[in-house]
């Protein structure tokens, strides 16, 4: 086992350095060059004094190998460097938003658990009931309805009714944004931080959750009906101990890498979700990054979700 | 000045939701005033002090910058124009017949041909740590300007010897005399200039303390303060700059110090204008921007700055390099052009008509307009349908359709489709071209431009903000999009240069008539109007100047 964890973290490496040498180089095939942006080009037409400036300054006109050595010789002390559109330090940036993208996934990613996983057990159980089919319809619907449609409708209801009508404070939740900022180990809400979080975990946490229960419910049909489980009721295995222990432990494979796979998106692109949320996290960063052609913010924040990534799908893999 | 908002891109699905929003809210809703306006004169009494959060000034990005020396956008000059104060400031209370009042400085003064200005500084100011304003607090303050290289560091080439600063021949700008003792600062500027005091009062020249100058370009970070009625409480982070009272303030350019203001302003950015609505409903905030699609349930609900006629532009500019519709020979194509565009009903049906239809590029309260300069710019498809015939018969044909070019993303979509719809009426072929918003400027100055989207917001109420800094040869964006046209040079260097008001008028109103008439190089759509939305259950009182300014100071919360 120790030898097979020191191998996977080897292949880390390469990994990590074949995905960020290819969106370095992925950069310089977009439209638009940042220093044209940097010079105002966004908003104006640039003054080619002020290209030059900046080019000089970024070392943005230096030869593309010399710009590339360069950059991973930053990287490897952990230099991220700093903001091309205003100077913040990206070590800075990752700090801030890297936090609260883990914790707004992790809570996704408990729902996701939680749910997803009871769901499709119970479902799988009572196979053709009418709870069943209503599973199947709602998973249907939860993965098909876009994170924008239903962050909206859930903060109509949840925030602006109860505002609206006056109904008590403790059934109203806040449409958006991280709020005080208060946790106990790192990711438990204190105080009123919970209505801030609420409403966009679920909503990032919807479309993986109807995935999870879909999948519980196949892998756990599938088990339902393997020899081992005949074998245990033939034992004379209570009912209970049959499903859980025997069937639910073999049928979660399948469901945990997908769960593994799932925290690596709730981390690094939960884009919509943190948009119509206003939810600061690497998702929107990294899309803005995008579009401003601020290179080292793109490219720092990428290595960290490609490094949380891998790691998560080491963890689930053990 | 632009604004940097992000567009459209969820409009379809808001205004299916909007219905929604709009049903449910009818019973419930018992907002009172749905269309109280906000002119600047009245001033409904509200409870002194308070707090509030702002939701409709940052949508989309944070903003980049917060510092005068650098900002170009209209969103972060909310920020900066409620913690600066500048030489001069504009009295906008009459929007008709905006004026130029002496603010910081106690008077100004110009030498016969308006080429060197004098401006007395008031004694007595000091910044809000008590560094006290002196002349040589703007000399330092435009130097540290000219070093940061903002956006709008061209402003500075105005003053003699501001270019050599600029380019780094020089340490300090020659033209700029400060006498401490006398209280005075001279200006000499590089040509005559009659509009001077209105520049010298915008963000740029804005007076900056000690402590600005050695942060650099990261005063920003840091919390800033300057000298007008609010401060910085903490630094700013991306999802909100928080502003509280400053108590050292001696007050606007009437010397009133709104004592009864806002204790504290927070703006909070939202990352999407749907959001912050929301969010306003939701009783988190006490002003939203209008999204896209919402402008009925907002007014039937809520108060709005509908009503203020925005001293802006939208317009389209054509390429005069581009030999498919540039050139003398493509005349008639651009008369025919903008003769068949229907333009009351792109307002209609794209801003549900809370936008003016325009009769020409610069707007209604700039000094010196006037209505109707544009013959080409009421729809008339007769008018348009002869110039195109003309236009064949003098042996003009199309190659292919006409690029119509505009940023994608951000709601002008819409506004290209009808006008595309409107030339295929009289036969001319035009396509919608959508290009990369974030590269969209760029590409234009790289020579990209046909017929391209653009949109002015006036910097301070003088017409050469329009004339000169979108159409002169020597701006350039007019360079960028080829017009170069010598009687409409020297019209509008002879203009910056009169003094007297009415030949003045005269003078910009010709070159005008030159830009849409004589060369038909721009085509006018509409003039903008307010769009913040506010909750008149917990704000009394929400003054926009038509320069899209809040008058954060005489803002005040419902008793």
């Amino acid at each position: 086992m120790p030898s097979y964890i020191i191998r996977r973290l080897l292949l880390l490496i390469p990994t990590i350095f074949f995905a960020i040498s290819f969106l370095f180089l992925l950069f310089f095939v977009l439209p638009g060059d940042p220093a044209g942006l940097l010079a105002g080009g966004a908003e104006r037409n640039p003054d080619p004094i002020r290209i030059a400036q900046i080019n000089e300054r970024y070392g943005l006109d230096d030869p593309l190998p010399v710009q590339f050595v360069d950059y991973w010789k930053r990287t490897i002390t952990w230099d991220l460097g700093e903001s091309f559109l205003n100077r913040q330090s990206v070590n800075e940036i990752l700090g801030q938003k890297a936090i609260n993208s883990l914790r707004l996934g992790i809570w996704a990613i408990i729902i996701e658990v939680i749910v997803g996983i009871a769901v499709g057990l119970l479902s799988a159980l009572r196979r053709y009931s009418i709870s069943d089919r209503l599973t199947t319809v709602f998973t249907a619907g939860a993965s098909a309805i876009p994170v924008f449609v239903l962050g909206f409708i859930l903060q109509y209801v949840f925030a602006v009714l109860p505002n609206k009508n006056d109904w008590p404070s403790w059934i109203q939740l806040k449409t958006s944004r991280l709020g005080p900022d208060t946790w106990t180990l790192f990711f438990i809400p204190t105080g009123d931080q919970w209505r801030y979080l609420i409403l966009p975990a679920v909503t990032l946490a919807c479309v993986s959750t109807a995935l999870a229960a879909r999948m519980t419910r196949g892998s756990m049909l599938e088990v339902l009906r393997a020899d081992y489980m005949r074998t245990a009721k033939a034992k004379g295995l209570r009912e209970r101990e049959v499903v859980l222990r025997h069937g639910l432990r073999n049928a979660m494979l399948p469901v945990i890498t997908l769960i593994g796979i799932d925290f690596g998106t709730v981390i690094g692109a939960a884009v919509l979700t943190e948009n119509v949320f206003s939810w600061p996290g690497l998702g929107s960063e990294i899309a803005d990054a995008v579009g401003q052609r601020d290179l080292p913010v793109l490219l720092g924040l990428t290595l960290a979700v490609v490094v949380v990534y891998a790691l998560v799908n080491l963890l689930v893999d053990l | 000045m632009r604004l940097k908002r992000k567009g459209a891109k969820l409009l379809a699905l808001t205004l299916g939701l909007s219905l929604i929003a709009a049903a449910c809210g009818d019973d419930d809703n018992d907002a009172e005033g749905s269309d109280s306006g906000s002119e600047t004169t009245e001033a409904p009494s509200g409870s002194a002090g308070g707090e509030l959060i702002d939701l409709g000034t940052f949508v989309g990005d944070p903003p980049e910058h917060v510092d005068p020396a650098l900002n170009s956008t209209l969103d972060a000059y909310q920020v900066i124009n409620a913690m600066y104060d500048g030489l001069t400031d504009i009295d906008a209370s009459d929007p008709e017949n905006p004026e130029i009042v002496p603010h910081v400085a106690e008077s100004f003064e110009s030498n016969e041909d308006a080429s060197v200005w004098t401006f007395t500084i008031k004694e007595g100011q000091a910044f809000e740590g008590g560094e006290e304003i002196l002349p040589s607090t703007f000399q330092r303050s435009w130097e540290r300007a000219a070093e940061l290289q903002g956006d709008y560091s061209y402003l500075m080439t105005f003053i003699e010897g501001g270019a050599e600063k600029l380019d780094g021949t020089a340490d300090t700008i020659s033209g700029v005399e400060a006498d401490d003792e006398a209280m005075t600062l001279t200006v000499t500027l590089s040509a005559p200039y009659s509009n001077f005091p209105a520049v010298a009062g915008f963000q740029l020249f804005m007076p900056v303390p000690q402590e600005a100058v050695d942060a650099g370009d990261q005063w920003e970070n840091e919390v800033m303060f300057g000298n007008g009625p609010y401060k910085m409480e903490t630094a700013r982070t991306d999802e909100e700059i928080v502003l509280v009272k400053s108590e050292s303030w001696t007050g606007d350019y009437n010397g009133e110090t709104w004592d009864d203001r806002l204790e504290k302003i927070t703006f909070r950015t939202s990352a999407d204008p749907d959001t912050a609505y929301n969010a306003m409903e939701a009783g988190e905030g006490d002003t939203a921007n209008i999204p896209p699609g919402r402008v009925q349930e907002a007014q039937d609900n809520y108060a709005t700055t509908l009503d203020v006629a925005i001293l802006g532009s939208y317009h389209f500019v054509i390429n005069d390099r581009n030999p498919m519709i540039g050139g003398e020979e493509n005349l008639k194509l651009r008369q025919a052009i903008s003769a068949a565009i229907d333009r009351e009903e792109i307002n209609e049906a794209v801003y549900e008509g809370t936008r003016t239809t325009s009769t020409g590029i610069t707007p209604e309260g700039i000094p010196g307009w006037a209505a109707d300069l544009c013959e080409y710019c009421a729809y008339d498809a007769e008018q348009a349908q002869t110039l195109f015939d003309e236009w064949k018969a003098e042996g003009g044909s199309q190659s292919g359709p006409i690029p119509i070019q505009f940023n994608a993303g951000a709601g002008h979509e819409d506004v290209v489709a009808i006008i595309v719809e409107d030339l295929a009426a009289i036969g001319i072929e035009a396509e919608a071209t959508p290009m990369d918003s974030e590269t969209y400027f760029s590409q234009l100055a790289e020579g990209a431009c046909v017929i391209c989207r653009a949109g002015w917001f006036a910097d301070y109420p003088t017409y050469d903000n329009f004339m000169f800094d979108l159409f002169h040869s020597s701006s350039l964006d007019g360079n960028n999009y080829g017009f170069v046209n010598e009687e409409f040079d020297a019209l509008v260097d002879e203009a910056k240069q009169t003094t007297d008001p009415d030949e003045q008028a005269q003078l910009f109103q010709d070159a005008e008539k030159i830009l849409l008439n004589e060369a038909t190089m721009a085509i006018p759509i509409n003039w903008y109007n307010g769009d913040y939305v506010y909750n008149p259950e917990t704000v009394a009182n929400f003054p926009q100047t038509n320069f899209g300014l809040i008058l954060w100071e005489q803002v005040t919360l419902a008793g």
